[in-house]
């Protein structure tokens, strides 16, 4: 039977010059986990300019040898890293071949050796979206698919659960539901892939932000997920931007009450018997905090992950599913 | 497919048919009777705890359909006085069968076929909320059927502390199974569903991919465009900045096209009209109708190329090459025709190139695709040539 911990992203905590002091920093804010932000070392923004650095260019030896103090930090913190994110997007469209081969041949398949390296279970990733406003969602899951298939055999290997993510695109002006928010079909793929694979290859990670962006019914949507759910992004915005702030931000009303379904999160978590990470994806609100408050910050954070499980376990404990 | 206004946008009701400067062009739309003209929201918010004329509400709205009756004015469809999405009234279900059950027998008085009627939501809890669907469109659907009325289901916005979130049939796939359910249970098909596109805008739903998805159960749309973050009856393509547009209508135009949607078109740009002087009805009112003849010409293009025995293309540049690229596997065209000399006798995508002349011959069954913008003049000139069947082909919403 596993427990419910708290954890919290890395980006804006964990520098690469000084690890240990991330990792302690960590600790002494309350967290026992870390969702380590591989994706900040091969920028997404970067990618859709049609760009790349060089850094995942290091043969595995390297990689390994440049994250061994984060390991090693990590460990004497206390800190277990139990998810990363891998960089995204994974394809970018109308981008050349050759970077879109350099993501799945040599980004995607380091970025599980790396996983595996720290011993992490899970790897999110990000389902492609479509090409310009008129591709449609069958054929970005179906390119999505195949990029999961070359990762399958090494993701069972390694015993990692590759978690999709639910995510929004931006058309215009406006936002709209992207990949993997419909939680019946991400279910179907999910269950189809993984016996087609004979192991838990696939898994979904519960994005709050991006969920309170396009309207979600969070506890029905984790609901049809149920166990699939094996990773989270908690965050919070206005359902306006993806904000990434913490939760209780928001109000949207003179009655001044959170605008995100916080009852509806921790009842879809009860319900499905969520006993995993509680995992704050939160580094974007850190940096509005000064340098001097950033550690009240996280330990706020983690108190409102202390705050959930407490809520989980007696909702578990009420309808007798401890 | 046939458009037709809210009432909601029109002004003037009292005078139907007597206003040169209406929206209404009597040959060519319909109207949707929108009990909101009448029963205001708020009024409903408000029943039973604040004075509301409940009796003048309804003499008013049977004397828009006795009015629509006398100028022959076509009623497409009827929507009922909903609740608001943060209303706290939960003792209003009785009343609300009740302005059901009314509007049925309004809508079979008036000959109108669709009644849009808003699913129960307020004070269900969530595992209920089928059940208390079921028994109640069960109930309206009984009646419907025997008035050969159709009731259209319409998504709804769910609410969070001021957060408008994805509320009763938003989701397709239920929106879908409770349809087939209640038509299976009354062995007729009494309900359908009305795709609202402001409830989707404000759930960031993708309306192309939900309209696609829920196919000939669509029976109407209700074309009405907000920011994405509050409620607004607005005309379509008005809301843009330097980002961009606020809805994606082209998204919505493929999806309709890919259920081959031959319902009602409900254009509700009341917020449109109400920002605009008096003195700017008439052309707003001829904006209106315009983007409305848009969007039914944009969604019926790909049907009439399905459904015409052969084709022609008329125009050999830009737009034909759009055509070959997206339609000519499944709708090959016999040949290509252009004004130009220089091209006769050319291929285009393989396709040969022929003058004008050669359409003198076409059987009446060949459609003639005007493939360039000059759309009037080109239709000008294929019927002086005799050609019976034209349409024209866009380029704008292609996959």
């Amino acid at each position: 039977m596993h427990t419910l911990s708290v954890g919290v992203q890395s980006s804006n905590i964990i520098h690469d010059e000084h690890p240990f002091e991330g990792f302690e920093m960590l600790g002494r804010a309350g967290f026992t986990c870390c969702d380590f932000s591989l994706n900040n070392y091969l920028p997404g923004a970067e990618l859709y300019a049609h760009r790349r650095n060089d850094f995942f260019d290091r043969p595995l030896p390297a990689l390994k040898a440049f994250f061994a103090r984060h390991r090693e930090a990590a460990k004497a913190a206390g800190i277990r890293i139990n998810q990363m994110h891998m960089p995204y997007p994974g394809y970018v469209p109308g981008a050349p071949d050759s970077i879109n081969e350099y993501l799945a041949k040599v980004m995607a398949p380091k970025s599980m050796e790396i996983c595996a390296f720290f011993d992490c279970p899970y790897i999110v990733i990000h389902g492609f979206k479509p090409a310009g406003d008129s591709g449609s969602e069958r054929e970005s899951w179906e390119r999505t698919e195949a990029f999961l298939k070359t990762l399958a055999p090494m993701a069972k290997a390694l015993h990692i659960t590759i978690c999709l993510e639910n995510l929004y695109v931006s058309r215009g002006n406006h936002i709209v539901e992207g990949p993997c928010c419909d939680a019946a079909k991400a279910a179907a793929r999910i269950d189809r892939i993984n016996e087609e694979a004979g192991a838990e290859v696939l898994g979904f990670c519960f994005d709050t932000g991006h969920a309170n962006l396009i309207g979600l019914d969070f506890e029905d949507f984790l609901t049809t997920l149920g166990d699939r759910i094996k990773t989270l992004h908690i965050h919070d915005n206005d359902g306006i931007e993806d904000l990434h702030q913490i939760p209780f931000t928001f109000a949207r009303n003179r009655e001044n009450k959170a605008s995100t379904d916080w009852n509806g999160f921790l009842a879809g978590l009860a319900g499905i018997g969520f006993d995993k990470v509680l995992s704050f994806e939160t580094g974007p609100a850190l940096s509005a905090f000064p340098d001097r408050m950033k550690q009240d910050a996280l330990r706020l954070i983690a108190q409102i992950g202390e705050f959930f499980a407490g809520e989980i376990r007696e909702k578990q404990a009420a309808s007798g599913s401890d | 497919m046939q458009v037709s206004f809210s009432t909601k946008s029109i002004y003037g009701l009292g005078r139907l048919g007597s206003d040169p400067d209406s929206v209404l062009d009597r040959n060519a739309y319909g109207i949707t009777v929108d009990a909101e003209s009448f029963y205001s929201r708020n009024a409903l918010e408000g029943y039973g705890v604040t004075a509301f004329d409940a009796g003048g509400a309804r003499e008013r709205c049977r004397k828009l359909l006795r009015d629509c009756a006398r100028h022959g004015v076509s009623i497409s469809a009827m929507r009922m006085p909903r609740l608001r999405w943060d209303t706290k009234r939960t003792d209003l279900r009785e009343l609300l069968l009740q302005i059901g059950t009314e509007g049925i027998d309004a809508c079979a008085g008036a000959g109108c076929g669709n009644l849009v009627i808003q699913p129960l939501f307020s004070g269900i809890p969530r595992a209920l909320l089928w059940q208390e669907n079921h028994r109640y469109y069960a109930a309206l659907g009984r009646k419907a059927r025997q008035a050969g009325v159709r009731i259209l289901l319409e998504n709804q916005c769910g609410h969070v502390n001021g957060h408008l979130v994805r509320g009763v049939c938003a989701d397709a796939a239920v929106a879908a199974e409770w349809i087939d359910t209640l038509n299976e249970e009354l062995e007729a098909e009494v309900f359908g569903f009305c795709l609202d596109t402001q409830a989707c805008s404000l759930c960031r739903q993708d309306m192309g991919e939900m309209a696609a998805y829920l196919g000939e159960k669509v029976k109407a749309v209700l074309v009405r465009e907000c920011d994405g973050v509050h409620e607004a009856c607005r005309l379509p393509f008005t809301g843009i900045n330097a980002a961009g547009y606020d809805m994606d209508w082209s998204g919505l135009v493929r999806g309709l096209r890919k259920s081959a949607f031959d319902g009602i078109l409900i254009m509700d740009a009341s917020d449109t009209l109400r920002g605009f002087s008096h003195l700017f009805r008439p052309q707003v009112y001829t904006l209106i109708r315009s983007v409305a003849d848009y969007l039914q010409w944009q969604i019926g293009m790909e049907r009439c190329i399905r459904e015409s025995a052969a084709r022609v293309l008329f125009g050999a540049g830009k737009m034909c090459r759009q055509y070959m690229a997206h339609y000519a596997e499944n709708y090959p065209p016999l040949f290509l025709c252009d004004n130009d000399p220089s091209r006769w006798g050319t291929k285009v995508c393989g396709v040969e190139v022929r003058p004008p002349e050669a359409l003198r011959d076409l059987p009446e069954e060949v459609v003639v695709m005007i493939c360039n913008t000059f759309y009037e003049e080109t239709a000008a000139q294929l019927k002086a040539l005799g050609v019976k069947k034209i349409g024209a082909f866009s380029d704008e919403c292609l996959p």
